[in-house]
């Protein structure tokens, strides 16, 4: 492995789990009775930069070295469902998280003042909980698929 | 100064500040329940504070903890990422981070939340510095799933020793 595919692959996993983190601060923070709505709004755009740029550093890692060299030495190692199953959610679950995390983003820097509305306030959670757990899931399966690799 | 020794400081200060967090958390609340069995304005403060400290341990231990698998992948030793301790504190951590949210929407009582943490940040502990245990995924469960009934017995004694009402 190169060394600016070390850097993808690090940058990748670091980056999305910055990208979870900063969505389960929005998750708590829509939870508590007093909103503070500047650190919603940064956290969500942290978060949305976070999925953003591991989204980026991960699909050249995806394609220029995974299929080619990884792909094969797990489906001829002992655990071949880590890519048949673990990878191909992944990969799809991974391209629409993003979309969830800008949904996330827009309604609060553009919405914010609206969260007094507790329906609104609700829904917006229910949202930050299926990037924060969505993004959950992708990272245990990266491990997964990563340990699969031998 | 090479970048798995970065790694492993990271790991054990975001370890010190979630377990010191948890453990001076619970103290400070048995202390400002046991004097007048409500917590006032000073005492939210430090526990705010404490909660604070807590809540970027855990940042540091998560980002750290990834840290060490990216160098595991790199380095080819993969068969470390399917190592049961490991799953254990995967697992660990993401107890920690529901209990915190059911704790926050009051849909865990106080009790079993208090419990539920301090053994969780405990177990992460002791799972991290035991290298030679050799049990499995489900095994080490069970025992943690034990010993959070024991530290809720024991939590709930104490409690009643001190004549602190939850």
């Amino acid at each position: 492995m190169s060394d600016l595919l070390k850097f993808m692959l690090a940058a990748h996993v670091l980056l999305g789990i910055v990208g979870i983190i900063a969505f389960y601060a929005v998750w708590m923070g829509l939870l508590k009775r007093r909103v503070n709505i500047g650190f919603l709004k940064w956290s969500a755009l942290a978060g949305f930069s976070g999925f953003i740029l591991s989204w980026l550093s991960g699909g050249y890692y995806y394609v220029d070295y995974y299929g080619s060299s990884v792909k094969p030495v797990i489906l001829q190692g002992p655990y071949p469902l880590a890519h048949i199953i673990l990878t191909e959610t992944k990969e799809h679950v991974f391209l629409f998280l993003p979309f969830l995390a800008l949904v996330i983003t827009l309604a609060l820097w553009f919405y914010g003042e609206k969260l007094e509305n507790e329906k609104f306030k609700k829904t917006l959670a229910a949202v930050a909980a299926a990037a924060t757990l969505l993004g959950a899931f992708i990272a245990v399966a990266g491990v997964a698929i990563s340990g699969a690799a031998r | 100064m090479d970048i798995g020794l970065i790694i492993r400081i990271g790991h054990v200060v975001g370890t010190v500040l979630g377990v010191g967090g948890a453990t001076m958390a619970e103290i400070f609340y048995l202390k400002a329940m046991r004097d007048d069995g409500k917590i006032d304005e000073k005492e939210g403060g430090f526990l705010k504070v404490v909660y604070s400290v807590l809540r970027w341990g855990m940042v540091l231990l998560v980002l750290s903890g990834f840290g060490f698998l990216i160098l595991y992948r790199i380095q080819g030793v993969e068969e470390r990422l399917y190592n049961p301790r490991l799953w254990a504190k995967l697992v660990l951590t993401l107890i920690i981070v529901i209990n915190a949210l059911l704790l926050q929407t009051r849909k865990i009582s106080f009790p079993w939340g208090s419990a539920i943490s301090l053994t969780s940040w405990y177990a992460a502990l002791v799972l991290g510095l035991w290298r030679g245990l050799e049990a499995g995924f489900w095994e080490i469960m069970l025992w943690i799933a034990g010993i959070t009934v024991v530290v809720y017995l024991a939590q709930g004694a104490v409690r009643k020793a001190l004549r602190i009402k939850v």
